[in-house]
C-alpha cells in the first residue's frame, strides 16, 4: 500500500515539476540548452523512478500470492501521536525564534520537552535549559561571532 | 619526486601547532558525535559549516575530516555497550561486541575496535596516499563530458546500492537533483522554483537539508522510541582494557583483512562503510574454523568489521579528493564543506594546493593515533557520555541544529526547512526511501547540470559527445550496469538454484 503511496506521489511530482519548468522564462543566448533542460532530463528520471516502483510493486504482488501472506492493516497506536505533537512545538518554537529572541525561546521549548520526556527530574531538566541556552547563547555571540536573535531580552 | 616532497612539506603543515589542535578538536568531536546516538558525522560536519565560516580552510577542513574518521572509533563504543550503532557502520559491531560485552569482555571489544580501528585507519591513509596521484594524473585528462557521466555513474550506484529498493533509491537521487535547480540558474540568470519565497532565489542549502535529514528526523525516531520505552541501557565496561594473547591471535588477520576489504570499498561509489563491515563480517565468518561462535561474542566479528569501517573512510576520500566526486552521503557533505570555503577538489587542487591536500592527509595519520589515545585509556570518560539522559539530549540536539541553521543566514527561513526536512527524513526512513543518494545528488546537482551543459555547448549540442570517448563509454556502461545489477542477479540466483534441484 505505501508503495503504491508513493508511486502516486511520484507521478504527481513529475506533473507539477512538469508544469513548473514551462514558467520558467528562457532566453536562449549563448547556452544551446537553456535553464530547462536539465530539469526535463528529472522529469524523465522521475518516470524512470516510477516504472522501476511499478515493477517492484508487481514483483512483489507475485511473491506475496505464491507466499499467501496478507497484508499487514495499518493501525493507530497511542505513540504515533509523538512526532505531529513534537513537530508542532517545534514549529512554534521557530515562529517566536526571532520575537522571542533565542534565550528565552530555547529556554521554554527545553523546559517543555525535557519535563515530558526526562520526566520527574525537576532539577536537572530546569538546569539543563537555564545553562545551556545561557553558555551556548553567550558562547556563540560572543566567542564566536555567531548572530542568534536577541528578542525581547536586551543583551 | 616532486610528489614527495609535497608529501614531506604536508607533513610540517599537519604538525603546525594550530593544525594538531584542529586535528584534536575534530577526532575529540568525531569521537562524541561517534559515541552519541542521535548525530552522526554527517550532520555534525554540515552544522560546524557555518559555525567555522571565515576560518582558514586547511585548519577548518582538518578538522572536518576528524569529525569523519573519529566517528568511526566512537560509534562502536555505542555499538558494545548498548547494543545501538552509535554510527550507521558500527552495525556490525554491535551483533558481537554486545555479546562479548555480556560475558564480561567489554574491555577487550573496545580494546580490539580501538586497535583494529587505528591499524586499519592507517592501512587506509597509507592507501590514500598511495593512490591518490596516479589517479589524479588520469583525472587531468577529463572534461565536462567525462565529468557528467562520472557523477551518473557515481549517482546510480549510491542509488542502487544504499538501501532495500532501487526504485527507491534512484527516487531518491532524483528528488535531490530537483531540490538543487531550485534557486537563479547560473548561467542564465533565470530564477527557478523559488515558489516566490525570496530566499530561495540562493538555493535550498545542503546544510539545512543534511541537518533536518540527518540530525532531526534522529531525533524524532529518538523521541518515540523513549514514549514506547524502547530505548536502550548502557552496560558498564567489564575485563581489562587489553587483549589476551589468544583474543590478540584471533584478531590480527581479521583486523587485516579488514582494513584491506573497507579500503577498496571506500574507494568504489555507493557501497560505504555499512556494506564494508558486512563484507568482512561474511569474510571472517565464512574464513573462521568456528562459524557457529558468530553471533555469539567471536572476537574476529568485531575486529574485521570495526578496521573495515574505519579503513572506509579513507579510501572513500580517494575519490573525492582525487576526482572532486564524492561515493556516498557523508563524502558528499565534506565536498560541500570544501565548496563553502571556496576550495574545488580534484586533480587541480593537487597542483595548485598541495599544502592543504597533503597538510590534510597527513593530518589523519596524526588523528588516528589521537583517536586510539583517547579511545583506549580515555574511553571512560567518553562512556559517561551514554549515560545522559537521551530526553535531555535529543531535545538539545534540537537546539544546537537551530543555531547551525541560524547561524547560516541569520533567516527563519533555514529553521523552517531543518523541520521541514527533519518530517521528511522521519518519514523516508518509515518507509525506507534512503536519504544518502538525496544528498550526494543535492550537493552535485549543480555541478551536474553545469558540466552537462558545458559539453554541450562543446560539442554544439550534440549529444555525441557523451559516448565519444572511451572513459565516457566506460562510466556509461558501468552507470547501466549498477542500474540492472539488482533486478539481474535475483534472476541469476533464482536460475542457479532451479539449476542445484534439477
Amino acid at each position: 500500500m505505501t508503495d503504491r503511496i508513493i508511486l502516486a506521489c511520484t507521478l504527481l511530482l513529475a506533473g507539477v515539476y512538469f508544469w513548473a519548468t514551462t514558467k520558467i522564462p528562457s532566453l536562449e543566448l549563448g547556452d544551446p540548452l537553456g535553464p530547462k533542460a536539465f530539469p526535463r532530463m528529472l522529469i524523465a528520471g522521475l518516470l524512470i523512478a516510477a516504472v522501476m516502483l511499478l515493477l517492484e510493486i508487481l514483483r512483489d504482488n507475485k511473491r506475496k500470492i505464491e507466499e499467501g501472506s496478507t497484508a499487514v492493516k495499518w493501525r493507530w497506536e497511542p505513540h504515533q501521536w509523538v512526532v505531529p505533537a513534537v513537530a508542532a512545538w517545534t514549529g512554534i518554537y521557530m515562529v517566536v525564534f526571532e520575537a522571542l529572541g533565542y534565550m528565552l525561546a530555547t529556554a521554554i521549548y527545553l523546559l517543555v520537552l525535557t519535563a515530558f520526556f526526562n520526566r520527574g527530574r525537576w532539577l536537572m531538566n530546569v538546569l539543563t535549559s537555564v545553562l545551556f541556552t545561557a553558555i551556548s547563547y553567550f558562547a556563540f555571540t560572543k566567542l564566536l561571532g555567531v548572530n542568534l536573535a536577541r528578542g525581547i531580552i536586551p543583551f | 619526486m616532486e610528489t614527495l616532497v609535497h608529501i614531506l612539506n604536508g607533513f610540517t603543515v599537519a604538525m603546525q601547532p594550530v593544525n594538531l589542535w584542529y586535528t584534536f578538536l575534530g577526532v575529540l568531536m568525531g569521537t562524541i558525535i561517534g559515541v552519541l546516538p542521535g548525530i552522526g558525522p554527517s550532520a555534525g560536519i554540515a552544522l560546524l559549516i557555518p559555525i567555522t565560516y571565515g576560518m582558514n580552510p586547511t585548519s577548518a577542513l582538518i578538522m572536518m575530516a576528524g569529525i569523519y574518521y573519529g566517528a568511526k572509533y566512537g560509534g562502536s563504543t555505542t555499538a558494545i555497550l548498548i547494543r545501538t550503532p552509535g554510527e550507521a557502520a558500527s552495525v556490525m559491531t554491535s551483533i558481537d561486541g554486545y555479546e562479548m560485552a555480556k560475558k564480561g569482555r567489554a574491555g577487550a571489544a573496545l580494546a580490539v575496535s580501538a586497535i583494529g580501528s587505528f591499524i586499519a585507519g592507517t592501512i587506509g591513509v597509507i592507501g590514500l596516499t598511495l593512490f591518490a596521484v596516479p589517479l589524479t594524473s588520469i583525472a587531468l585528462k577529463f572534461g565536462p563530458a567525462e565529468y557528467f557521466t562520472l557523477m551518473l555513474f557515481a549517482m546510480t550506484a549510491v542509488s542502487t546500492l544504499t538501501g532495500q529498493s532501487p526504485a527507491k533509491g534512484v527516487l531518491a537521487t532524483v528528488l535531490g537533483l530537483i531540490i538543487a535547480t531550485i534557486g537563479i540558474d547560473l548561467q542564465s540568470g533565470q530564477a527557478r522554483y523559488t515558489m516566490g519565497i525570496p530566499e530561495f532565489q540562493d538555493g535550498v542549502g545542503f546544510v539545512v537539508v543534511v541537518v533536518g535529514l540527518f540530525a532531526m528526523a534522529e531525533v524524532f525516531r529518538g523521541l518515540e522510541d523513549i514514549y514506547r520505552g524502547t530505548g536502550a541501557k548502557a552496560m558498564k565496561i567489564t575485563g581489562k582494557l587489553w587483549l589476551t594473547r589468544e583474543e590478540w591471535r584471533r584478531s590480527i588477520g581479521p583486523i587485516w583483512r579488514g582494513g584491506i576489504i573497507g579500503f577498496v570499498i571506500g574507494v568504489l561509489p555507493g557501497a560505504g562503510g555499512t556494506i564494508a563491515s558486512i563484507m568482512s563480517y561474511t569474510t571472517e565468518k565464512r574464513m573462521s574454523k568456528h562459524p557457529e561462535e558468530f553471533g555469539h561474542g567471536a572476537i574476529e566479528g568485531v575486529a574485521g568489521p570495526e578496521a573495515a569501517n574505519n579503513s572506509d573512510t579513507a579510501g572513500a576520500l580517494v575519490p573525492l579528493l582525487t576526482l572532486g566526486i564524492p561515493g556516498g552521503g557523508a563524502t558528499a557533505v565534506m565536498l560541500g564543506a570544501f565548496i563553502m570555503y571556496g576550495v574545488q577538489p580534484g586533480p587541480m587542487l593537487f597542483q595548485n594546493n598541495p599544502q592543504l591536500v597533503w597538510g590534510l592527509i597527513n593530518s589523519m595519520y596524526i588523528g588516528n593515533i589521537m583517536l586510539v589515545i583517547l579511545n583506549l585509556p580515555l574511553i571512560g570518560l567518553f562512556v559517561r557520555l551514554l549515560y545522559i539522559p537521551q530526553g535531555i539530549l535529543y531535545p538539545l540536539i534540537v537546539t544546537i541544529s537551530a543555531i547551525g541553521a541560524y547561524a547560516i543566514n541569520g533567516s527563519v527561513v533555514d529553521l523552517w526547512l531543518i523541520l521541514f526536512f527533519g518530517i521528511v527524513g522521519y518519514v523516508f526512513d518509515k518507509i525506507d526511501i534512503p536519504v544518502a543518494p538525496l544528498v550526494l545528488s543535492l550537493v552535485l546537482g549543480g555541478i551536474m547540470e553545469q558540466s552537462f551543459r558545458q559539453a554541450m555547448t562543446i560539442s554544439g549540442g550534440d549529444l555525441k559527445i557523451f559516448y565519444g570517448s572511451a572513459i565516457t563509454v566506460t562510466l556509461l556502461v558501468m552507470s547501466v550496469i549498477s542500474v540492472a545489477l539488482p533486478f539481474i542477479i535475483p534472476r541469476l540466483r533464482a536460475l542457479g538454484s532451479k539449476g542445484d534441484e534439477s
